[in-house]
């Protein structure tokens, strides 16, 4: 094995550490402000698969589902919160996770309804279609894409965070909610706005995964476990914490598995298990 | 705290009656389907101990039941063990397992304890589902049922192996609701209460958290042996978080904490599914409807919603009397 393959599986791992950090950001940012556990979170990124799918049929452009797709989850995410979320923030962790339990079947079947049960592939553009030269290696340039993408979100969010207002504003009601709706922050409207661009960033991760992974029923719930232990490892409500998780839990899946195939897929579930028990707040916890 | 009203009596008996009624009178798949639901109604029950007197929502009783089936399994069909020291085996790996999980968790609570339970559940799951001897994602057969002829029961037959099953349904319920009627019962709830002060009051509030999981894995392990024997083979499905899931949908259904709700959730859900699925292929959307349904209800269940109105029905004639039962807690 030589320098160019572990190159590969490093980038491999960056691209798995980004969808990781997508889907992972939205429901991090909704605990701490929300504290919603929304388990629905991957149902949204497999409709933002699919309808993306659907989006490109009819457009055939893969640039329209890629903009289009996540605007659309956004609006279910928007229902979801003024039927469901709004009246479950208050209900206890146990009620939460069987409301979005229940949510994840009824997701499952709308799929399986409108698009059947078959896995369903989704092009790239055409401008990506091939790869690059980075590094010494050949890589496809649409995962160079996909990194590139949870990079520029990072950053993003990390700009609106630290330097605008209304990141000071959801900093503040992540610290102290009541304090900051006592400071004159319309505390009710940051939380829909939250929960929309969550949904927004799950629905991003499904279509920009489409491509790579192809769509299928059960990738709502492959998806979600590694989700929720990065959530958890990083710290619930944690930017910072899901950045640090996500490249965690990226890096140890692709290299476990290259590794020492035997015994990846426990690996993760110990990292849990021993965060739990050690720091069970997460590495980076959102209240200092 | 938990009292063994006479709603609640009646309530048992009717169900136990109604699934000896169902499996006798129906054909060989109506006995498939009370076993299902004897085997979904002990592990609910095992859960409803732990999530409804001791606050713990745990997501591993998939895993828990597991460990007893696959434990039951190795020991009888790989390694040749007679059947009820296999059995044994497999009841204490249950235990083991449980106590363990139930220790290193017991210092975390909410979403966390779910969180964790979940992740040991899916340890176990990938170990069984990665472990090549023991056939991996398909799993293994050749595991045998209980000989009990000298007793003069034929457990091959049907009808038999449901009745043994609604024997062990029973056993299980009354012992966990003598469990939960002891001191020790009344301890759990008081930590689920407010577990600073029972701390206050000298509990060694961790270790009690961790025997109550650990009696917990035992009911489930019952369950795993019931449903190891039932389909004469095994496979990691048994121990896949959304097992756990749906046993947590069925406490519900039925109504938390009342350990008889568990078995009319289990006998609900099974037969939804079955009736559902005879006229559309999706029921789970429906189930996560109902699911939905029930927790904005108000998160009763039927059978609690049920003693709920009762109460109030009865309560108003005789404002001041509690429903009895022997405190020493």
């Amino acid at each position: 094995m030589d320098l160019s393959f572990w190159i590969l599986q490093f980038l491999n791992a960056m691209q798995y550490s980004m969808l990781l950090f997508l889907l992972s950001i939205g429901l991090t940012v909704i605990f701490g402000l929300l504290h919603f556990v929304n388990l629905a979170h991957a149902s949204l990124y497999m409709m933002g698969a699919y309808i993306g799918i659907s989006v490109a049929a009819m457009t055939g452009s893969f640039w329209a589902a890629f903009f289009l797709a996540p605007m659309f989850v956004t609006l279910i995410g928007a229902v979801l919160y003024f039927t469901l979320i709004d009246r479950m923030r208050t209900a206890g962790p146990m009620n939460q996770v069987l409301v979005t339990f229940g949510l994840i079947f009824v997701f499952l079947d709308l799929v399986r309804m409108g698009w059947g049960d078959i896995a369903l592939g989704l092009d790239g553009p055409a401008s990506l279609s091939g790869t690059t030269r980075l590094l010494g290696v050949d890589y496809p340039a649409y995962r160079l894409f996909i990194i590139a993408l949870g990079l520029g979100v990072m950053a993003t969010m990390w700009l609106v965070l630290a330097r605008t207002q209304i990141g000071a504003m959801i900093r503040a009601s992540v610290e102290n909610t009541n304090m900051a709706a006592a400071l004159g922050i319309n505390v009710s409207k940051l939380f829909f706005l939250v929960f929309c661009f969550g949904c927004a960033l799950a629905g991003l991760a499904g279509v920009a995964a489409a491509p790579i992974l192809s769509a299928t029923t059960t990738m709502g719930i492959t998806i979600l476990i590694p989700t929720l232990i990065v959530v958890v490892i990083g710290g619930l409500g944690s930017l910072e914490g899901a950045i640090v998780g996500s490249v965690i839990i990226g890096f140890m899946e692709t290299f476990g598995a290259v590794m020492i195939p035997s015994f990846s897929a426990v690996l993760t579930y110990a990292l849990l298990a021993v965060v739990l028990i050690w720091r069970p707040q997460g590495l980076i916890p959102a209240r200092g | 705290m938990f009292y063994q009203t006479k709603l609640r009596s009646i309530t048992l008996i009717a169900a136990l009656i109604f699934l000896a009624c169902y499996a006798s009178f129906g054909s060989y798949f109506a006995r498939e389907i009370v076993v299902e639901i004897i085997i979904l109604a002990i592990l609910a029950i095992s859960l409803d101990l732990c999530a409804g007197f001791g606050g713990m929502v745990s997501l591993c009783h998939g895993a828990m039941m597991g460990v007893a089936a696959y434990g039951f399994a190795i020991m009888s069909a790989k390694l040749g063990w007679p059947l009820f020291p296999s059995a044994l085996i497999g009841l204490f790996a249950a235990v083991v397992f449980s106590g363990l999980v139930g220790w290193v968790t017991s210092r975390t609570n909410g979403i966390f304890f779910i969180m964790a339970t979940l992740a040991f559940g899916q340890m176990a799951y990938t170990f069984f589902f990665k472990s090549r001897w023991l056939g991996g994602d398909d799993g293994f057969g050749g595991i045998s049922r209980f000989d009990l002829s000298m007793i003069g029961l034929e457990t091959n037959d049907s009808l038999v192996f449901t009745y043994i099953g609604l024997v062990i349904l029973l056993l299980a319920y009354g012992l966990t609701a003598i469990v939960m009627r002891s001191g020790f019962g009344r301890t759990l709830s008081g930590i689920h209460v407010n577990e600073d002060r029972m701390k206050a009051l000298g509990v060694n509030t961790a270790a009690h958290r961790a025997k109550a999981m650990a009696f917990s894995g035992f009911i489930a392990g019952l369950a795993g042996i019931i449903a190891a024997q039932h389909t004469l083979y095994i496979s990691p499905e048994l121990l896949i978080w959304t097992t756990s899931g749906e046993a947590l949908i069925v406490v519900i259904l039925g109504g938390l904490g009342t350990l008889v709700g568990p078995i009319i959730g289990a006998i609900l859900l099974v037969l939804m599914k079955h009736e559902i699925s005879n006229y559309t292929d999706y029921w789970h959307a429906f189930i996560g409807l109902v699911l939905i349904f029930t927790v904005l209800a108000g998160g009763r269940g039927v059978f609690g919603q049920i003693e709920y109105w009762f109460n109030k029905l009865t309560q108003k004639h005789q404002s001041t009397t509690k429903p009895h039962g022997d405190d020493h807690a």
